[in-house]
């Protein structure tokens, strides 16, 4: 029990530890209830191939249009599938011998976030990208999919002159934020966001630093700059 | 005779096989703990879904060989013990 109730303190921290262990706590409440921390980050666009020679040629990666039945078999909720095309993001699967192995979303100019209810403006408009929800399928994963999806996905965006990409991670997820470490991802803001019916508090490390959303229609804008990827270099 | 020759000779590219695999682990992962060839590396988490291509390039330019991409799947690539038979396979 002891262990239990140590472990995500342990795994992530005394601050993040509480902030998971309060989230739980209103989940048990109403499923109404969240408090989510989230990362936001930026990566660059890798300008050689992840995967050499013929092992990147063995895979195809192409845009999964709305309406394909390969969208319509995806676990998400029909009003996500919806939403995501209504705001322009497009779906790039990646295929061996004609067989999807995994996808991933892709939104330009702007995203809008299902979790939360942030808008995200990506800056510079020309260069950025925001990625998410990268889908392996389970007999793939530990294998090459994880690597093949996101080298079509940054040939792709090479290709249209796409210099970095942001994603939003859940902060409790590590085994993604590992897997991230690999692209060379660095840290663009971090919010906590207070849910409770459809009253949003969004407490963010970057601008509006607060954000109090009252009705379901409101949501939080945010501009992210990739300014640390050059401070980084 | 030559069995014997054959089967000593064998098991010293193995051994020095494993060693190569096992110091790329140790130096370019920075893994210290144990490491045995059966040892699952994904379930131990040595190795992720990206330092398994990592690695899977390094084998291909160390050992002059190249993998037909249906042969790189989890059950070849989850063990150092997979790797060596998949390395021992193409060294022909």
């Amino acid at each position: 029990m002891f262990q239990r109730l140590a472990g995500p303190f342990k795994s992530f921290g005394l601050f993040p530890g509480c902030l998971y262990a309060i989230n739980r706590v209103l989940g048990q409440l109403s499923p109404r209830f969240s408090l989510l921390y989230h990362d936001w980050m930026v990566q660059p666009i890798p300008e050689k191939p992840l995967l050499p020679g013929r092992l990147g040629q063995s895979y195809e990666t192409r845009e999964i249009p709305e309406g394909d039945v390969l969208i319509d078999r995806m676990p998400l909720r029909p009003e996500v599938r919806v939403s995501r095309f209504a705001q322009d993001a497009i779906c790039l699967g990646t295929f061996r011998k004609g067989e999807l192995i995994g996808y991933i979303w892709l939104s330009f100019d702007t995203y809008e976030e299902d979790e939360a209810r942030c808008t995200f403006v990506l800056e510079p408009e020309s260069e950025s990208v925001f990625d998410f929800d990268l889908y392996v399928l389970e007999k793939y994963r530990m294998g090459m999919g994880f690597a093949a999806v996101w080298d079509g996905a940054a040939r792709y965006l090479r290709e249209r002159g796409i210099k970095h990409s942001y994603s939003r991670l859940d902060h409790f997820n590590q085994k993604s934020a590992a897997a991230h470490d690999h692209l060379g991802w660095k840290l663009v803001g971090r919010a906590i966001i207070l849910r409770l019916w459809s009253v949003e508090l969004i407490i963010a490390s970057i601008r509006p630093h607060v954000s109090l959303l009252l009705t379901s229609t409101q949501r939080a804008r945010i501009r992210l700059f990739p300014d640390v990827l050059q401070e980084a270099a | 005779m030559n069995g014997t020759k054959t089967l000593l000779l064998r098991e010293y590219i193995m051994t020095h096989d494993l060693k190569v695999l096992t110091d790329y682990i140790r130096d370019e992962l920075g893994y210290d703990g144990p490491l045995d060839p059966d040892t699952d590396l994904l379930e131990e988490r040595i190795l992720d879904s990206f330092s398994v291509v990592q690695m899977v390039v390094y084998i291909q330019s160390e050992f002059g060989i190249e993998f037909e991409p249906e042969e790189l799947v989890l059950e070849n690539l989850s063990r150092l013990s997979g790797m060596l038979a998949l390395i021992e396979k193409y060294k022909g």
